[in-house]
């Protein structure tokens, strides 16, 4: 059973890195209908961000950590003001084509600097020695990581019911024009969702970096890999995103310590969330928790 | 009147001239090579220090005028690791007029064989995939294969394996680069080699590999060979140091002892796995910065005479930028002293004869530079590292493994 519980523990620890990196997908997703395909170049640039301020900057980790949430907060803002405002009405697609060339823009923007061609890891902060419990292992970082990542989401769940902001944000995302008759400024809750999409990318850009190191190629990648949690928990749907997040990460880790290297398999690990995608999407084509529009005419 | 002003003016050029003309003919040849490859985009974090080895040796060699008055001009671009950009580059070299070419990763080599073979251009990679020299005649590894590196390091784990046949898994990456050699340790497994080959991992790009390595525990694996770039084995290792799982001396009973070939190593796996790579072993044909040696210091050296930062200074990637920039200026030289004119054929030869009595004697390799009509292997030579206090350090002597040559 250790063996079991051992995978249980490490898929929830990868799954909630997951759904805090799905978070922000949704976020932009819910109250604009736009899907953002540079949030992994954020995720990176939370990440690197965290490490300028505490390696350069002799700035504690753990404050940091929140500073470089606020500066992503702006950032993410101001990428809205400066290229999507102004798209707002036009078709969908031009505006996923401005995020493809936000894209190319981030990446460049980091590989101008020396962290587009470096590896790095983040000085340690938190014991080395990894947690034991009943033969089952965990480290410091992990748990930190866990931890911070449902503080986030239990955030995000009160600031979408109980804030007035978030109640806005939601009605935007669910009816437009009918927000705007009410006096709500749809304009500016598309920039608080990107401001909160870049402050939950600077989250998970700071854990991730801190659990898998700083490597450009496999931050970056990382926005491309959480699409199927994505999809999976329904596009606008945040406690879709964290279940959906939970699920791929146990998934992976059940496929990889049980199917792999047995029975003549290999790599289903990296196959098997698409499959489950692909079968839940043909009962569930919205995803799991997703909304399903019906359109009256 | 006029005639006598135009005259003189007519005899005060032609005394600009001739004092001009000696000049023009000592200012020497200008010898054009180029290198493409990725400073940008994936794997830049070993393009880039490899870029500036390559640079900062061409820079040394007309600096110190190390082929008398001529010069070497080595134009260098970024591909962003694309094969379509490295064609489009090698294409405007040959407009250039280029007698040496760098190339660099597996897939571009691959993919232009043809191209070097029908221009005839003697070609250098970055890439020390097997598959590049086969059915190749102008293509040269400038140090041991990957197959090689691979082989040696499982021959390494017989030699000092206590109890049985070792258990082995490999880890590799999802290509060729990572895939070939495994064949070829399968072949050296056919000829002789004692090991047991539990399970062959093609990596994804995974955040935690908890599931794999409970699995190997599982099956008893005892050793891991990897055969890929630094990330993915510093998730590994990192994951492995979590579980408990890293053996603390090479062998260690119930643990499992990590190893892995040139692009697995070097510092920037220190600088991604932390504390997680220690006793972690590497091969290589590489000198390291942290071995004091005299290759080492010129090394060092050089980095600091262009103005580059420790992180590139003690690159394993810098040293391998210098060894084929080495390479290129030592045929060139010796072409040079035997009267030729420098072009690619010439150079070709240079390079057919750099064996037995000329062989070459790089500073940043542990061994000789050989090559000739049956060998396109340069360093055959090399040497393990293992992670101590973060610092990779030298594990016996340099050592040519054995098996590569049997299942030829």
């Amino acid at each position: 059973m250790t063996y079991f519980f051992q995978l249980v523990v490490s898929g929830i620890v990868v799954g909630s890195i997951y759904a805090l990196a799905a978070i922000g997908f949704v976020l932009i997703y819910k109250s604009s209908r736009v899907l953002n395909l540079a949030h992994g170049q954020l995720i990176a640039a939370g990440a690197y961000i965290t490490y300028t301020l505490t390696v350069y900057c002799h700035i504690p980790i753990y404050l940091s950590f929140v500073l470089s949430m606020i500066l992503m907060f702006f950032l993410a803002m101001s990428v809205e003001r400066i290229f999507l405002r102004r798209l707002i009405g036009e078709p969908i697609i031009s505006v996923i084509m401005v995020t493809i060339g936000l894209m190319s823009i981030i990446d460049g923007v980091i590989y101008l600097t020396p962290y587009g061609s470096e590896n790095l890891s983040f000085p340690s902060f938190l014991p080395s020695q990894p947690i034991v419990f009943q033969g089952i292992y965990i480290s410091y970082t992990q748990v930190a990581g866990v931890v911070i990542t449902f503080l986030l989401i239990g955030v995000f769940s009160w600031f979408f019911r109980k804030s007035t902001v978030g109640i806005s944000m939601r009605a935007v995302s669910d009816d437009q024009m009918a927000s705007m008759s009410i006096g709500i400024s749809v304009p500016r809750v598309f920039g608080l969702a990107w401001a909160t999409a870049g402050l939950t990318a600077a989250a998970a850009g700071g854990i991730l970096g801190n659990i898998v190191g700083l490597n450009f190629d496999t931050l970056h990648a990382f926005g491309i890999i959480v699409f199927p949690v994505v999809i999976l928990g329904g596009l606008d749907s945040l406690p879709g995103a964290v279940a959906a997040g939970i699920i791929m990460g146990l998934i992976q880790q059940f496929a990889s310590g049980y199917l792999d290297g047995n029975w003549g398999l290999s790599g289903t690990a990296s196959l098997l969330p698409y499959i489950v995608l692909l079968v839940i999407l043909l009962f569930k084509p919205h995803g799991l928790f997703g909304t399903h529009e019906i359109e009256r005419v | 009147m006029k005639t006598k002003k135009i005259s003189i003016w007519l005899v005060v050029a032609a005394a600009a001239l001739m004092l001009a003309a000696p000049g023009s003919a000592m200012a020497g040849e200008v010898y054009k090579t180029a290198l493409s490859l990725a400073i940008t985009g994936p794997t830049s974090d070993a393009g880039n220090p490899y870029s500036k080895g390559v640079e900062d040796y061409f820079r040394y060699v007309n600096d110190m005028n190390l082929l008398g008055d001529d010069t070497v001009d080595c134009t260098i671009r970024d591909d962003k690791y694309e094969t379509a950009i490295t064609k489009r580059n090698f294409e405007e070299f040959l407009d250039m007029g280029i007698v040496f070419y760098l190339n660099y990763s597996t897939g571009s080599t691959l993919a232009l064989k043809r191209d070097f073979e029908e221009v005839e251009m003697p070609t250098l990679p970055a890439s020390y995939h097997a598959g590049n020299i086969e059915g190749s005649d102008y293509i040269f590894l400038p140090i041991a294969s990957y197959s090689a590196q691979n082989i040696g390091l499982a021959e390494y784990v017989v030699d000092h394996h206590e109890g049985g046949t070792p258990k082995v898994a490999m880890y590799v990456h999802p290509s060729a680069f990572g895939r070939e050699p495994v064949k070829d340790v399968e072949k050296a497994i056919e000829a002789g080699l004692d090991i047991e080959i539990v399970e062959t991992v093609e990596h994804g790009q995974d955040l935690d590999v908890t599931g794999m390595l409970q699995r190997w525990r599982s099956k008893g694996v005892q050793y891991v060979i990897s055969q890929t770039v630094q990330s993915p084995v510093a998730t590994m290792l990192k994951g492995a140091n979590i579980l408990g799982l890293v053996a603390q001396s090479f062998g260690e009973k119930g643990k499992i002892t990590f190893l892995g070939a040139h692009y697995t190593g070097g510092n920037d796996l220190v600088a991604l796995a932390g504390d997680a790579a220690e006793n972690f072993y590497w091969t290589t044909s590489f000198i390291t910065t942290s071995e004091s040696s005299a290759g080492a210091d010129a090394q060092l050296d050089l980095a600091e005479r262009y103005g580059r930062d420790e992180k590139t200074a003690n690159s394993h990637n810098y040293a391998a930028g210098i060894l084929v920039a080495e390479i290129t200026t030592e045929v060139i030289k010796r072409a040079k002293a035997k009267g030729k004119e420098i072009t690619r054929e010439n150079l070709y030869k240079e390079l057919l004869d750099m064996n037995g009595m000329n062989a070459f004697y790089s500073q940043t390799a542990v061994g000789p530079v050989t090559y000739s009509k049956d060998d396109q292997q340069g360093v055959d030579t090399l040497q393990l590292y293992v992670v101590q206090d973060g610092e990779f350090r030298a594990e016996g002597k340099p050592f040519i493994s054995e098996y590569p040559e049997k299942i030829k």
